[in-house]
């Protein structure tokens, strides 16, 4: 019945694309994109000789390649923090396979919960497919003068990668089952964080014992023996068949997954009992999740607040749009812990400080400084993208309060600068003095940050505001992005890249950047300012 | 006080507003009718400003409706409440209180909040408010800068009936108190007793624009009719 019901939906999902054929067209421009890019490759390998990593002669290296320990190390890590994290969500939170028809429909219909269960369970591995197999696809293309891909090769990586995904939501459903059983909910927890805290241990003893931090810190996850650590260790081993094509580890390996499937479906069947009234809560919440990215639902501004109870009594700001700046002032009160230098602030610049430290004491080179300076001016970035779409412009009272919109506006984004302002400065200033960089970034960074905020914002409104909702805004959009991207923002990159090439200066390098982005914000704040008044609120 | 001349709003190419203009006197009330997609809320919100028409004139106390000078004359209450997660309800009308630059709030608010049941609540978040208590606060913030004109939006869904009592009783308030109110709503009787006219909407057009006893007239034979004989006659598909 279950799959008669899966089915009946895969083919009214294919009635719909039969009708909107049009909604395929970005789809075919991504595979035309990797066909492209993979073709390139191949032609590119094969003139060149292939020169992949299957080639490099580990054993025969005088010394560790600390490049692609590195490499290994750092993916390894990746993987490892994302598994952590989600068990230590399992502590947390529920998980649920199900949705909200399967509760109101299936869940009151004579049927074993066990049979529904092993259903959902064994069918959970068809996203996890996709999506490995998207982005094999992706990573095949740009990797395609590098490696060699038959079938075999393929489906390792697709197994190891679809593998890993899988099974992190059964053993979230077990952590949930095994506490509703048993109340052992404070011991799960406990050993996650004894098992985060012994993989930093892996990287910080390492990295001590080595002569430079680098060097030493992913020796031993990087190391063959890490293949035998549960899921992250099973699932690279299986990929690393296309370096090493041994298709008895990796056949192993995919062995160990089957097996500790099967003992998971076991230990769930056993603990999870008539596991309804568990599954519910998570279920509406997943399903209240969906509805938010579809932008159906509003989305709840107060998440991740630390200071709710904070009592205020705070005077008023002034009269017409200030109220917006205040409104957004008393949020930022009970968001954080102070509202204009919260928590996430501190922990931001201590980061940033503690690099500039470590640089000064030879354990990290400058770049991890000036790396972590641009993530942050990335992260600004996609923090403007997200501007627009909370908050104010998500209420009528935006629309309706009578002031002027430019007034508006800037009250809507003023504590957003100020916090930004203060964070660049707290950062930067101790920064330059402890790593002795120059200091000019004290000038250029600030302004820098709130330049690539400013772009980030505009660039996300101006579509909304100057298109009408439908397929011309669909396709202009991306067009219109794209275009910022392609004339200002690339460029402007290009152009701070060749100068680092040139003058070797990180600083001349930002300053460049910075330079680039005053003309773009400028123009787009301009643009912005035009069309403000069109602006329409969304309903949800 | 409110002017609209051929209102148009057009989402791709279906039109939820066709063409529509009416006018309200200062100190009218007016009640907007019409079943589930006639256009009544797209054409409030098009006249707020919420909304972009496509074509159209909208006046408000003589100054066109985006205007900053028409904003200061009404205010709205929208069909979903919108309140600020991690403001609490005397903190939304302290920040109506700055919109709109009223002085003295306090009295006025601590009343608007003793008549909805809002004072024991008036520390709680935005968040931890139920739908109905949302609503409440709505109402609240658009009856304190005490505005010439007032747009509800299906004020009653949401409301217990105490609420809507309370509602019904200050649509009176402020008609006696001589302001102008466009009501949309589907609970007929709650604008049967106070309307001094009702437009009727069907398919983005008006059907019926009238005083009640005119309409009863027009198209219902027996003269006990309700408005909601003449609702059901307008809009009964042909």
């Amino acid at each position: 019945m279950l799959l008669r019901k899966d089915l009946l939906i895969l083919k009214n999902n294919i009635w719909l694309i039969l009708k909107n054929p049009l909604r395929l067209l970005p789809y075919g421009g991504m595979i035309a994109y990797f066909f492209f890019i993979y073709t390139m490759r191949v032609r590119r390998g094969a003139e060149e000789g292939r020169t992949g990593i299957e080639n490099i002669d580990v054993e025969g290296l005088p010394q560790v390649d600390f490049g692609l320990q590195n490499v290994i190390g750092g993916i390894t890590l990746l993987a490892l923090a994302f598994l952590i994290f989600q068990l230590f969500r399992a502590t947390k939170k529920n998980v649920s396979f199900f949705k909200m028809a399967d509760v109101n429909l299936l869940f009151t219909a004579p049927v074993k919960p066990e049979n529904i269960l092993i259903y959902y369970m064994g069918r959970s591995i068809i996203p996890s497919l996709g999506g490995s197999i998207i982005f094999i696809i992706y990573g095949a293309s740009q990797f395609a003068d590098k490696i060699e891909f038959s079938f075999i090769n393929i489906a390792f990586l697709v197994l190891g990668f679809a593998l890993f995904f899988f099974l992190t939501s059964p053993i979230r459903f077990l952590v949930y089952t095994l506490h509703t059983k048993y109340g052992v909910m404070q011991y799960i927890q406990t050993g996650v964080i004894i098992l985060a805290v012994l993989l930093g241990l892996a990287i910080l003893i390492p990295g001590l014992m080595a002569e430079k931090f680098w060097q030493g810190m992913f020796a031993w996850i990087a190391s063959p023996w890490f293949d035998l650590f549960p899921i992250v260790g099973w699932s690279r081993a299986m990929m690393s068949y296309i370096f090493n094509q041994n298709l008895i580890t990796a056949l192993a390996f995919f062995g160990l997954y089957l097996l500790a499937y099967y003992v998971i479906l076991r230990l769930v069947l056993d603990t999870a009992g008539y596991y309804y009234e568990d599954v519910l809560e998570a279920t509406k919440s997943n399903e209240e999740q969906v509805e938010k990215v579809r932008g159906k639902k509003e989305t709840p501004e107060s998440s991740m607040s630390l200071n709710t109870k904070k009592k205020l009594a705070l005077p008023d700001f002034g009269v017409g749009a200030k109220a917006l700046y205040w409104r957004n002032y008393v949020h930022a009160s009970r968001q954080d812990f102070h509202p204009l230098f919260g928590l996430w602030s501190v922990i931001l610049a201590a980061l940033g400080i503690a690099f500039a430290i470590l640089s000064n004491f030879d354990w990290f080179s400058h770049k991890v400084l000036n790396g972590y300076l641009l993530m942050l001016v990335g992260i600004n970035f996609f923090a403007g993208i997200g501007r627009g779409s909370v908050g104010d412009l998500k209420k009528p009272y935006f629309f309706l309060i009578p002031a002027s919109w430019s007034s508006k506006l800037w009250n809507v984004i003023k504590l957003d600068l100020v916090q930004l302002g203060l964070i660049s400065w707290v950062l930067i200033i101790p920064s330059v003095l402890i790593a002795g960089l120059d200091w000019k970034l004290i000038l250029f960074y600030p302004l820098c940050v709130f330049l690539v905020y400013i772009v980030g914002l505009t660039i996300n409104m101006i579509p909304k505001v100057a298109f009408e909702e439908g397929w011309d805004q669909k396709l202009i959009k991306p067009l219109m992005i794209g275009g910022i991207f392609l004339f200002g923002i690339i460029p402007s990159l290009v152009v701070s890249v060749l100068i680092f090439v040139w003058t070797r200066q990180f600083v001349w390098m930002l300053f460049a950047f910075t330079i680039g982005q005053t003309f773009i914000a400028g123009v787009l704040v301009h643009v912005l300012l035009d069309v403000i008044s069109r602006l329409e609120l969304k309903e949800i | 006080m409110l002017t609209v001349s051929n209102l148009i709003k057009r989402y791709g190419k279906q039109n939820a507003v066709n063409d529509i203009s009416f006018h309200l006197e200062g100190g009218e009330v007016v009640g907007l009718l019409g079943p589930n997609g006639a256009g009544k809320s797209t054409t409030m919100k098009c006249i707020v400003g919420l909304l972009r028409k496509t074509s159209g004139e909208i006046l408000i106390g003589g100054h066109d409706h985006l205007s900053v000078e028409a904003k200061r004359f009404f205010s709205y209450i929208p069909e979903t409440p919108y309140v600020y997660d991690l403001l609490t309800v005397r903190e939304h009308l302290q920040f109506i209180a700055q919109a709109y630059g009223i002085k003295d709030w306090k009295n006025r608010g601590e009343e608007l909040m003793e008549i909805y049941d809002l004072t024991d609540k008036a520390d709680k978040l935005g968040r931890d408010l139920s739908k109905g208590m949302r609503q409440k606060i709505s109402i609240c913030c658009a009856l304190l800068p005490d505005p010439q004109l007032l747009f509800f939006d299906e004020p009653m869904i949401g409301l217990d009936p105490k609420a809507i009592k309370n509602t019904k009783r200050i649509f009176k308030e402020l008609k006696e108190a001589g302001k102008t109110i466009l009501v949309s709503t589907h609970l007929i009787d709650s604008v049967e007793t106070i309307a001094d006219r009702i437009m009727i909407l069907k398919n983005g057009d008006i059907i019926g624009n009238d005083t009640l006893s005119n309409l009863k007239q027009q198209f219902v034979q027996d003269k006990q009719g309700s408005l909601e004989d003449i609702f059901l006659e307008l809009t009964k598909d042909e």
